[in-house]
């Protein structure tokens, strides 16, 4: 049946959706007004309300920055790989001990602890793990190996923190494909069953593909939060050693507080901010458009 | 009071007409049922007079007075939904006291109309229940009590019996047909089996395509069928529809097979008789209006369908006495009832004149 | 056979995936003595002295203040967030208003990076004087919480049957009315699952935290890290661990308790995220 098109809410409904609608105007309307305004302006923190029409200099200080550009390869390999591990993981997770959490839910809720522990906190807890004196990990590498590395050291910082970001992220996948997978009806495993399908050939054939969707989701969610990241790269390494585990969120928020740079942070914040919603508006445009196709 | 009234009414969506320009006249205390295939804008109809879809031409009145942009409430009217859409997290009485609730209603009153429906309807002992603890009529019933404590001018029922079972829809339709007779409000009653058109209808209104094919009373829409399309939608198991042409006068040819004889207008040129099975009877073969093999039959206990193959005019489905002796293979003579018969001519409109 | 070994697994997993909190918690039972000694995960001679030593306020060090904090604006964030989202989802599920434009900018704000708006909201927050307020992280952890309510409370309002608002409407109901009197009751589990988990990122969040406050307002997350340096000289490990301990408490034990509607939400925001 056709959904209802009732004639006389239209300006009820519209009533109702005003709120949230004022609230994003001024707290997120106004701040990007401020964003393009700045980006454009030359401005310091003595001249915050006469900003300076300076046109494109600051996205030419952006655009020439080394810096900038190590940011944007960092939170690109960051999210890309963080990504993949999280899903590789948590589809392994998901499906090896679905017999086991199907029967005991409280399983997944131990499994679950992790995304419930704020990444600040994680980040700070590894300082703890990982340190050279007090920490577990050194401790027992030199213990029963003898030798360990400097984890946060040049060279070695930048896998340490995929490690910390794949292990407080893979219950997230981990989640969603194990509801994935509980969610394909026990008829189809039946059938493809009759058909003589042995479950590597079930899994390859039938279960992954029809988990697809959910996997292709969990890889973008995933890639978006990594390529953001914030809270626990900060307090675990800052941006250091040498500005190498800099992410953009990290590059954007040392422009403006360490350097006051606050027409080059505004500047990449509209870069980003464009590129987002770009990106996100494709990728909508492409998953109604594949949805219509289906039709 | 509660006469309801369209005039041109339209409906579309876009460039997409659902209803056109539909004339609809119902008096006051009538029951009408509105009839027809999925998609032909019964619903939709429906919910037009309700006011829950805008009406996009044309005016509706209730009771005289132009109700065209009315909010739903306004109109006064009450309905009951298919899935009887009970507010899950309110107890019988608080559904059906809703309404009430929302009118201001003092609420003494409001119990005295509560409980009186509720004995109207035997639901007095289940007015403290979730709907989650009723069984399917018994939800039913208090969708219905929902829309009597109103006291509207008229009643609107959207396929209401559509999610029983076949037993209880039975009993359901007696209910509503006694409902109808104690209160007497006008009654508008949407489904698509035409059953519960046949015997609930004071007047039955076929629709197709957004436009009313025919309207009358059960009897009339059944005997004389005002075109091929209801001729076929009403009366189950349907009508046959054989190939025939005019030979001369009143001898109509049915396509070489056979012939009989009809009276109708000079100029009418017929292309289809339609007879319903009922109306057919299996005779020797030699004394029939035409003739065919039994291919197959259905035993359906009081009686029985047979299907003759009658050469040019396809395969034929006559009601016959449960024991008829014959045998798949053999010939058989069918006679028609030429008085009980109608006449379709090419752009299958019934030709009138034949009773 | 298997099942053993996937027993195996499951131990590994959980014991990797919790260890940095399962280290944090067995360093904040030791004393510093044992501490310099002994870095495995036993604790040889459990104590609560680090414990103590945390809650003991200072001037510079507060943890009732940073719990207050982070307890106060979490509850704001969750329940504006909630209160902003409903309507507007039940506008956007039944009027069909802002379906192709407010509801897809929304939920593509969970996906963006946060900061792009940080800086002006810094600035906008110096000029109206919220800087270091919990009114003011309050605003913005509601803006972080509000693309995931929306998505939920839409999702449940759409799975309500449109004949019960029709119903409603032929008994007589605005829409307010019937957003108040019959959709609000029912999307009750919706409503709790998006406070639950609206709670926990906005206890958990960091970045607002770090730029919009200073003394007064400071989240628990952001203070925890105060007692890195708390003496001056090398990070006490004891009580910067009880500390960590005492602030991830609070969404870890509501998680436990409440993982089931947990769990639904995030496939929610999965699906339509």
């Amino acid at each position: 049946m056709t959904i209802a098109r009732p004639q006389t809410n239209a300006p009820e409904f519209r009533l109702l959706a005003t709120p949230l609608v004022l609230f994003l105007l001024v707290f997120l309307g106004f701040p990007a007004l401020v964003n393009l305004i700045y980006s454009v302006s030359e401005v310091t923190f003595e001249t915050l309300r006469q900003p300076r029409f300076t046109g494109l200099a600051n996205f030419l200080s952006v655009w020439s920055d080394a810096a900038f550009w190590q940011a944007s390869w960092f939170s690109l390999r960051f999210g890309l790989l963080t990504a993949v591990l999280e899903c590789l993981l948590g589809l392994f997770l998901a499906i090896f001990l679905s017999p086991l959490i199907e029967r005991r839910s409280w399983l997944m809720a131990i499994l679950m602890l992790p995304l419930m522990v704020a990444p600040a906190l994680v980040g700070l807890m590894y300082r703890l793990v990982l340190h050279e004196f007090v920490g577990p990990v050194p401790y027992y590498l030199w213990t029963y190996f003898g030798a360990s590395i400097s984890f946060l050291g040049p060279g070695s910082a930048f896998w340490t923190l995929v490690v910390v970001e794949t292990l407080q992220w893979t219950p997230f996948t981990l989640l969603l494909f194990y509801m994935a997978y509980q969610a394909i009806p026990s008829e189809i495993a039946e059938a493809s069953a009759m058909d003589g399908a042995r479950s590597l050939q079930r899994l390859w054939f039938i279960e992954l593909p029809m988990m697809g969707p959910t996997i292709a989701a969990a890889l973008l969610i995933r890639f978006i939060d990594g390529f953001r990241v914030f809270d626990n790269v900060y307090v675990l390494t800052g941006s250091g050693p040498g500005g190498s585990t800099a992410s953009l969120s990290i590059y954007i928020y040392e422009a403006f507080f360490k350097q006051g740079a606050i027409g080059k942070a505004v500047a990449a914040s509209v870069v980003l901010f464009v590129a987002s919603f770009a990106v996100l508006y494709g990728l909508n445009a492409l998953a109604s458009r594949r949805k219509g196709a289906k039709r | 009071m509660g006469t309801i009234s369209l005039k041109k009414a339209g409906k579309r969506y876009g460039a997409v007409e659902i209803i056109r320009e539909l004339d609809l006249e119902i008096a006051d205390g009538e029951f009408v049922v509105i009839v027809g295939p999925s998609g032909c804008g019964k619903s939709t109809l429906l919910r037009m007079i309700a006011g829950l879809e805008a009406t996009t031409d044309g005016q509706i009145l209730i009771d005289g007075r132009d109700v065209t942009s009315a909010s739903p409430v306004d109109r006064q009217l009450a309905m009951v939904f298919q899935s009887y859409a009970l507010y899950p997290h309110m107890t019988v009485r608080q559904n059906m006291g809703f309404g009430l609730r929302l009118a201001k209603v003092p609420s003494a009153t409001a119990r005295a109309k509560i409980e009186a429906a509720a004995e109207t309807l035997k639901l007095t002992p289940l007015l403290d229940r979730y709907p989650k603890e009723l069984s399917g009529g018994q939800r039913q019933r208090v969708a219905i009590g929902r829309a009597i404590v109103r006291e509207p001018v008229g009643f609107l029922f959207d396929e209401p019996l559509s999610n029983l079972d076949a037993a209880l829809r039975v009993d359901m339709r007696l209910e509503i047909a006694k409902l109808h007779r104690t209160l007497g409000a006008t009654m508008i009653y949407v489904t698509h089996d035409q059953v519960e058109a046949m015997t609930l209808a004071d007047r039955i209104v076929v629709m197709k395509d957004g436009r009313i094919m025919q309207q009358g009373r059960p009897r009339d829409l059944y005997e004389r069928p005002a075109n091929l399309f209801v001729a076929q939608f009403i009366g189950s198991p349907k009508m046959n529809l054989l190939p025939c042409r005019r030979d001369q006068g009143d001898r109509l040819d049915l396509s070489g097979e056979g012939n009989l004889t009809l009276a109708m207008p000079g100029m009418a040129a017929p292309e289809q008789l339609g007879a319903r099975p009922e109306h057919l009877a299996l005779v020797a073969p030699e004394s029939g209006h035409c003739r065919g093999v039994v291919e197959a039959s259905e035993y359906l206990g009081g009686n029985m369908s047979v299907f003759v193959r009658a050469g040019r005019l396809g395969l034929i489905n006559v009601s016959a006495p449960a024991d008829t002796p014959f045998r798949v293979g053999e010939a058989v003579g069918i006679r028609i009832d030429e008085s009980r018969s109608s006449l379709f001519d090419g752009a299958g409109a019934a030709i009138g004149a034949h009773p | 056979m298997i099942t053993i070994l996937r027993w195996f697994v499951f131990a590994v997993a959980a014991i990797a995936l919790n260890f940095p909190v399962l280290v944090t918690l067995s360093t904040s039972f030791k004393s510093a003595r044992e501490l310099s000694g002994n870095p495995g995960l036993w604790v040889q001679a459990p104590t609560f002295e680090n414990y103590r030593t945390v809650f003991e306020v200072s001037d510079r060090l507060n943890i009732f203040l940073y719990l207050f904090n982070s307890l106060t604006v979490a509850l704001m964030g969750t329940v504006l967030a909630v209160a902003l989202a409903l309507p507007a989802a039940y506008a956007i599920a039944r009027g069909r208003i802002g379906e192709r434009t407010l509801l897809p900018f929304i939920v593509n704000l969970r996906a963006v990076p946060l900061i792009i708006f940080a800086i002006p909201l810094y600035m906008m927050f110096q000029w109206l004087a919220l800087l270091d307020t919990r009114l003011g992280l309050g605003l913005i952890l509601t803006i972080v919480n509000l693309p995931l309510a929306l998505v939920i409370l839409v999702n449940a309002i759409r799975d309500l049957p449109a004949e019960l608002d029709e119903a409603a409407l032929m008994d007589g109901a605005n829409r307010t009315q019937i957003l108040i009197k019959v959709v609000t009751p029912l999307c009750r589990p919706a409503i709790v699952t998006s406070l639950i988990f609206g709670f926990i990122t906005a206890w958990n969040e960091f970045l607002f935290g770090l730029m919009l406050t200073t003394s007064k307002a400071v989240p628990v997350t952001v203070g925890a890290s105060f007692f890195f340096a708390a003496s001056g000289g090398g990070v006490q490990w004891g009580v910067a661990s009880a500390v960590m301990i005492v602030g991830a408490l609070p969404p870890m034990l509501l998680g436990l308790v409440m993982y089931r509607q947990i769990s639904g939400s995030m496939t929610a925001g999965a699906v339509k995220g």
